[in-house]
């Protein structure tokens, strides 16, 4: 079982969401999940986090197909963020658009942090996803 | 008695009209008549003189032993007179015997031959021109004689023959010379002709040269009449071989010229510098419909309204000034109304000194080979289009079954292994959402199959103001509770020739998204125009809601699933549905917005399909 401050899921999808969370509880120890429907307003959330000094999320699982704001163009806000924390994102989708795995890539070598890339479905959340470093203490 | 008869005789000498003198044995002048004196510039004499005759011969200096030779002789010489003039004269010398044939001196008389030998020396020098003549035009002359039947020929002739200059022709000879066959008796025709009929003649035969050499001549006959007979034939004969044999290459070349502008399937043209048409083959004409002198000497702006002859006159200049060929240029020429597709060129044309005097085009009618193009690209861009509406389709349909198939993957898993029974509960929960979910998705792809394969869904014409008043009675609930308000500008005579159930779904759901996405600050008002012209019909739906950023997301409106605010009943389909009814009807529809004024969608029912 691994600590965890604070864990975001961006996902428009309550299925989805409810199958993180459950898959959570068996790997995870985290008091702190909050649930988004879309990027804005995972976006504002972690603003508004950063502006207050609160716990800034060290996992987000973040979905690509959403209304107002694409996991994509929240990943271009967060990227600009000033974020000292090395922090876990795992892109989950059930696109299997080459496109997307193209996009994946490029994000994936400008991003400061740990980006992973998951097709659903999805039926066990890996301890990778979770940072590994944290693993070894 | 003899004395009289003497002096009569002396008398007598001294009067005769041809100049004559005595002179003795010892050549002293005995006597002569007053023209002998004359010549020589003497004065009358007396009988017995001491002149001596000699010395007016001074160019003959054996004089005298020819006169003691005491036989007759005449000498020509000449004298010049104190005034500088020479006279050229001719004396005749004859011993003088008397009564017993005893030579007793020389007779002499003399004549004044000037003129005719300036008469001699005009002959020489007119031959001379004609030789001259001759030789520069190699016209040679030929005569023959009726009555003897005797034929001459000049060097010039004798040269054309290539025969030696000793070669004296036979008219039947002269005749056999001319290749045989055609022109053999050609020739011995209008040689007969000439002579008895006494017509002259002109004409161009071939001569087989005494070498064997053929060539070509031309001949000329001309009989010359005495008491109504032809005496002689007189003609002239002329080399023209290599002169006819390059104006038969030229008509050669005219022939295969002409044949090939008129054969090609081509408008040829050749301008001038002021781009007249100079020349024009067949279908130039029939293009026009006009003869060659219709055409020819004529410009553009005679042939053609101002713009089109504008437009060619600038590509001429072009060509003409720049010197570069115009190559292949697609070109559309407007005649009478019907314009004709040519594939162009046009390139510069020099005169023999190298200089651009005009030049020569050619057009490639392309009309039916662009239809077919047009066609063809049509038929393109109709499948490229549904190829595209394919791929979008699979996409969204791989997209969406994919992401509620993981979904039960991923709860069935669970389920799998959740002992809880509570747990387990929601977890079938989930599912029944989950399945609930996919029927929705299945039934609305079902929506836009329906649409997409039933092309043949029967039209009607419906008056737009009817359809826009049923629905909004349908939605009177919803207008009332959103406090909305319906300016329904439409005509009452507006009808739209469109299938009656993708009209309601049009106007359904365009209001109803005015309504679900009004401005939080004020009551919706929904404005409804429409505009018919012959073409198509346009119906405009405007309101005043919280509108959207184009910007951002102008390619994504009419998107499968997209949906833009935060709302709960935002399923992201109706526009993608009547974007698709619409366009299967031939149609289009466009949006314009502005954040928090307002948005409005204009719907274009295509009036001919």
């Amino acid at each position: 079982m691994k600590k965890v401050s604070c864990i975001f899921i961006v996902d428009d999808d309550p299925i989805s969401v409810f199958g993180i969370k459950k898959m959570l509880k068996s790997v995870a120890i985290c008091n702190d999940i909050q649930i988004f429907q879309n990027g804005h307003e995972a976006y504002e959330a972690m603003k508004d986090r950063q502006a207050k000094g609160k716990v800034i999320p060290e996992v987000i699982f973040l979905d690509i197909n959403m209304p107002i704001m694409d996991g994509w163009d929240f990943l271009d806000k967060f990227i600009s963020m000033d974020i000292k924390r090395h922090i876990v994102i795992n892109l989950i989708t059930s696109s299997i658009d080459p496109l997307d795995y193209e996009k994946w890539r490029n994000f994936k070598d400008k991003c400061p942090h740990l980006l992973n890339f998951k097709n659903k479905p999805i039926f066990k959340i890996e301890a990778n996803d979770l940072g590994c470093m944290d693993i070894a203490s | 008695m003899k004395a009289v008869e003497r002096i009569d005789q002396s008398y007598l000498l001294k009067q005769l009209p041809k100049a004559t003198a005595l002179i003795c044995n010892k050549g002293t002048l005995l006597d002569a008549s007053y023209s002998w004196l004359d010549i020589f510039g003497l004065p009358p004499q007396n009988e017995n003189t001491d002149i001596k005759v000699a010395a007016f011969f001074p160019e003959i200096s054996d004089l005298n032993q020819r006169i003691e030779e005491h036989k007759s002789f005449f000498i020509q010489h000449k004298i010049e007179s104190s005034k500088g003039e020479i006279r050229h004269l001719k004396s005749y010398f004859a011993p003088w015997f008397d009564k017993k044939e005893n030579v007793i001196g020389t007779i002499i008389q003399t004549d004044d031959i000037t003129s005719e030998v300036k008469k001699e020396e005009e002959i020489k020098w007119l031959n001379n021109i004609i030789e001259t003549k001759v030789e520069v035009s190699k016209t040679g002359w030929w005569e023959y004689n009726v009555e003897t039947e005797e034929l001459t020929w000049c060097k010039e002739t004798k040269r054309i023959h290539q025969v030696p200059d000793c070669f004296e022709p036979t008219t039947i000879e002269a005749i056999n010379f001319y290749k045989a066959g055609y022109c053999q008796n050609k020739v011995s025709m209008l040689f007969h002709k000439a002579i008895v009929n006494h017509k002259p003649y002109d004409a161009k035969v071939m001569l087989v040269t005494f070498t064997g050499e053929e060539r070509w001549v031309r001949i000329t006959g001309e009989p010359i009449i005495e008491n109504g007979k032809a005496v002689k034939v007189y003609g002239t004969i002329k080399d023209i071989h290599d002169q006819f044999v390059a104006e038969t290459k030229v008509k050669e070349n005219q022939l295969l010229l002409s044949t090939l502008m008129d054969g090609l399937p081509l408008n040829l043209f050749v301008k001038d510098l002021e781009s007249r048409n100079v020349m024009v083959n067949k279908s130039v004409c029939n293009y026009f419909n006009k003869s060659v002198d219709e055409i020819i000497g004529k410009n553009d702006f005679e042939l053609y309204d101002k713009e089109m002859a504008q437009v060619f006159r600038e590509e001429d200049l072009q060509v003409m000034k720049h010197l570069t060929p115009m190559l292949g240029k697609e070109t559309v020429s407007k005649l009478h109304g019907k314009s004709t597709y040519f594939l162009t060129s046009k390139i510069p044309y020099f005169d023999l000194d190298g200089k651009v005097c005009g030049l020569i085009g050619m057009s490639l009618d392309i009309t039916a080979l662009k239809r077919k193009e047009e066609q063809l690209r049509n038929l393109i861009s109709v499948t490229s289009r549904q190829n595209q509406k394919l791929i979008s389709f699979a996409h969204i349909v791989s997209h969406n079954l994919r992401s509620h198939s993981a979904n039960f993957s991923m709860l069935l898993e669970f389920l799998k292994s959740e002992k809880d029974m509570e747990e387990r509960k929601r977890i079938i929960q989930m599912l029944t959402r989950a399945s609930n979910n996919l029927l929705e998705t299945m039934e609305n792809l079902n929506q836009v199959v329906d649409i997409n394969t039933k092309d043949s869904e029967t039209k009607k014409n419906l008056n737009l103001k009817n359809s826009i008043t049923k629905v909004l009675h349908n939605l009177t609930a919803l207008l009332e509770k959103n406090d909305s308000k319906i300016l329904n500008n439409v005509a009452e005579d507006i009808e739209v020739n469109c299938v009656p159930a993708y009209m309601d779904s049009i106007i359904l759901n365009l209001i109803s998204n005015a309504i679900k996405y009004k401005s939080p600050n004020r009551p919706p008002l929904i404005t409804i125009n429409a505009i018919k012209s012959k073409k198509r019909t346009m119906l405009s739906i405007s309101d005043n809601g919280m509108g959207i950023d184009l910007n951002k997301y102008g390619d994504k409106i009419f998107g499968m699933y997209k949906t833009f605010h935060n709302r709960k009943d935002a399923k992201g389909f109706g526009l993608y549905l009547i974007k698709n009814q619409i366009e299967a009807m031939g149609g289009s529809i466009t949006v314009q917005s502005e954040v928090d004024k307002g948005t409005t969608f204009n719907v274009y029912f295509n009036e001919e399909s």
